[in-house]
């Protein structure tokens, strides 16, 4: 479509003839209306003004009421992780024996570190095996903030040959955790690296045939 | 009385008014979110048990992809692409996997697939996707032949550059079973049983292995079939043969009904197994003589993971008919995996994905890195989970409560 066709009139657009505006009623004229209305009306405007004031105030309380997040039963909120979560245990290399160490022991390090949350502390290392035992170095127990880590020496004593697993594929070590969330027990599996060195050690422990 | 009438007709009226606003504020924080990420829809396929004895893993596995394709959505984490998932039936068979794989290679919007479970099933879909440049990560194989190779004992030489995984292998799940049973069960003499497959004869051979390393006693083994109910014959061997604990290697539905013939046999010894029979049905066809029975499971209990709460509460809210199953925390994370994997893509494509789109996910899988369900997901040289945990867990008052945890770190 093209022309122009007629233009509605605007918001606020008045006529420029036809009815004559009227002339505004004077302030004074207005309150005088108002008094006698209320005069007439009196009960109902008291009425309808206290439901207002109930209204007004009711809608301030419950506009400024305290704002609490709605319950999410389904929702957890984050929580101080479970210690073996944050603990990495990996075996670095072997070490020379301390020279206290009693015969047919042997060392190495392992590297403990805590990637996140409160302190975790270490307050047992043990090994699985009949016929070996072992002592640490930090002794335990000793503490690991996170984004640290610890670098422990242990040193193991074999006890009985005929109880030390020669040739075990997956030797672990048992390390005792604690933080402010719980007391774990975890095997840290310390790969064929440690399975090698934990063999060849045996092997030279006990190749006299002792034990 | 027309005054009254005016006051209370004026009252309701406001009362009713702020009432309306009071709902008003409220719902217009809750809105709900379609789910849709629009433009461009990429398929995940999904390839399970979706039917007969295993159907359990199987369904909480697909449910745990679609859930994870419904979250990228929501969060709309690829700009410009809507992911959804196709789930085809394997019946643990095989052969339909091998069809399954074939389906999905032919349809062009499938860029990545989650499964199978069943080591045995992978084996027959490899090929088919690596020829096809079709990423695929499984949340339930364990066969260390499937990312290390055949000679994997020996000589690690990974096959399939698309297969990637987020459970732990049989490797360290057998001789960390060994371990347990060995020291810390003190059981000394086992009679190991398997059920012929790729998966349980594996399993069955790993644990083998260490409990000899470590001093123990194999004082018999058997073989049976997956297809039989009646185990009574072995039942009775393992009886006569003195074990004191005996290592199934295969699933729950055969696994519970010989631990009970065993011990209605009158051999009352526990018996261990891997992941394959840590499902609650195990015990409701084990009967109430499975306590003691044992089982370790790849990964941490996803009950006690912070990084799980999210996704339990989210499955939860889904409404899932079935439940997750021990793999439905790896099955999210291998979905997801897919999906990061994805948006890496798109985004180095200027927000498009590429004409040879399968490839460059495939080869964007292995440098994927997000913390997941179940903790840090990231894959080695052969595609397995860098994240290596265990967990032993015993039957108890007729559920499974985990015992001993692990982490593999060599």
């Amino acid at each position: 479509m093209s022309g122009i066709g007629p233009l509605e009139p605007g918001e606020g657009t008045r006529a420029w003839d036809g009815h004559p505006q009227q002339e505004p009623r004077p302030a004074g004229r207005t309150r005088t209306a108002l008094a006698a209305w209320y005069g007439r009306h009196r009960r109902i405007t008291l009425a309808l003004l206290a439901v207002a004031v109930v209204l007004a105030g009711g809608g301030y309380l419950y506009a400024t009421r305290p704002q609490q997040p709605p319950p999410h039963p389904d929702r957890p909120r984050a929580e101080t992780p479970y210690p073996v979560q944050v603990v990495d245990v990996t075996y670095l290399d072997g070490r020379t024996t301390p020279a206290g160490a009693p015969p047919r022991s042997f060392s190495f390090a392992v590297l403990l570190s805590v990637t996140s949350g409160p302190p975790v502390t270490v307050t047992r290392v043990t090994q699985p095996y009949a016929g070996l035992s072992l002592v640490t170095e930090p002794q335990v127990p000793f503490l690991t903030k996170a984004g640290s880590a610890h670098k422990i020496t242990i040193t193991m004593h074999v006890t009985k040959c005929g109880k030390a697993p020669r040739n075990a594929a997956l030797p672990f070590l048992d390390v005792t955790l604690r933080n402010a969330r719980a007391m774990q027990v975890q095997s840290f599996i310390l790969g064929p690296r440690y399975a090698r060195h934990l063999s060849q050690a045996l092997e030279v422990a006990c190749s006299n045939g002792s034990g | 009385m027309r005054q009254r009438s005016l006051i209370a007709i004026t009252a309701a009226l406001a009362a009713g008014a702020l009432t309306l606003t009071a709902c008003g504020s409220r719902d217009s924080g809750d809105k709900k979110d379609s789910g849709e990420g629009g433009g461009t829809t990429v398929v995940i396929g999904v390839d399970v048990p979706l039917t007969g004895d295993l159907s359990a893993m199987g369904l909480g596995i697909k449910n745990s992809a679609d859930l994870a394709a419904n979250n990228a959505n929501k969060q709309k984490l690829v700009k410009g692409v809507n992911f959804k998932i196709e789930a085809l039936d394997d019946q643990a068979q095989p052969s339909a996997g091998q069809q399954n794989a074939s389906k999905f290679v032919s349809e062009k919007e499938v860029l990545g697939v989650v499964g199978p479970l069943n080591s045995s099933v992978a084996e027959s879909m490899q090929k088919v996707f690596d020829d096809a440049k079709l990423v695929q990560v499984s949340p339930a194989n364990t066969g260390p032949a499937l990312t290390q190779g055949p000679d994997w004992q020996t000589k690690k030489v990974r096959g399939y550059k698309s297969y990637f995984r987020t459970a732990t292998t049989d490797a360290i799940q057998g001789p960390f079973a060994a371990q347990y049973v060995f020291n810390e069960a003190k059981k000394k003499k086992v009679f190991v049983i398997d059920d012929k497959k790729t998966y349980g004869s594996g399993l069955a051979a790993t644990f083998t292995d260490e409990f000899k390393k470590l001093g123990g006693k194999v004082v018999g083994t058997e073989h049976i079939n997956p297809d039989a109910k009646d185990f009574s014959a072995v039942a009775t061997k393992v009886k006569n043969s003195g074990a004191e604990v005996v290592y199934y290697g295969g699933e729950y539905p055969q696994a519970g009904p010989l631990s009970k013939q065993i011990k209605a046999a009158g051999a009352k010894i526990p018996l261990v197994g891997g992941d394959g029979i840590k499902d609650d049905t195990f015990m409701k066809l084990a009967g109430s003589e499975a306590t003691g029975d044992l089982a370790t499971s790849v990964g941490a209990p996803v009950e006690d993971l912070p990084s799980a709460k999210q996704f339990v509460a989210d499955y939860k809210a889904a409404g899932y008919k079935e439940e997750y199953s021990a793999y439905g925390g790896y099955a999210y994370d291998s979905a997801w995996a897919v999906i990061e994997a994805v948006k890496k893509v798109v985004d180095a494509n200027g927000g498009e994905l590429p004409s040879d789109a399968r490839a460059k996910i495939t080869e964007a899988m292995q440098g994927v890195s997000f913390d997941g369900v179940t903790g840090k997901v990231s894959f080695d040289e052969f595609g397995d989970a860098t994240n290596k945990q265990l967990t032993v867990y015993a039957v108890k008052n007729g559920a499974w409560v985990p015992v001993k945890s692990g982490t593999y770190s060599g």
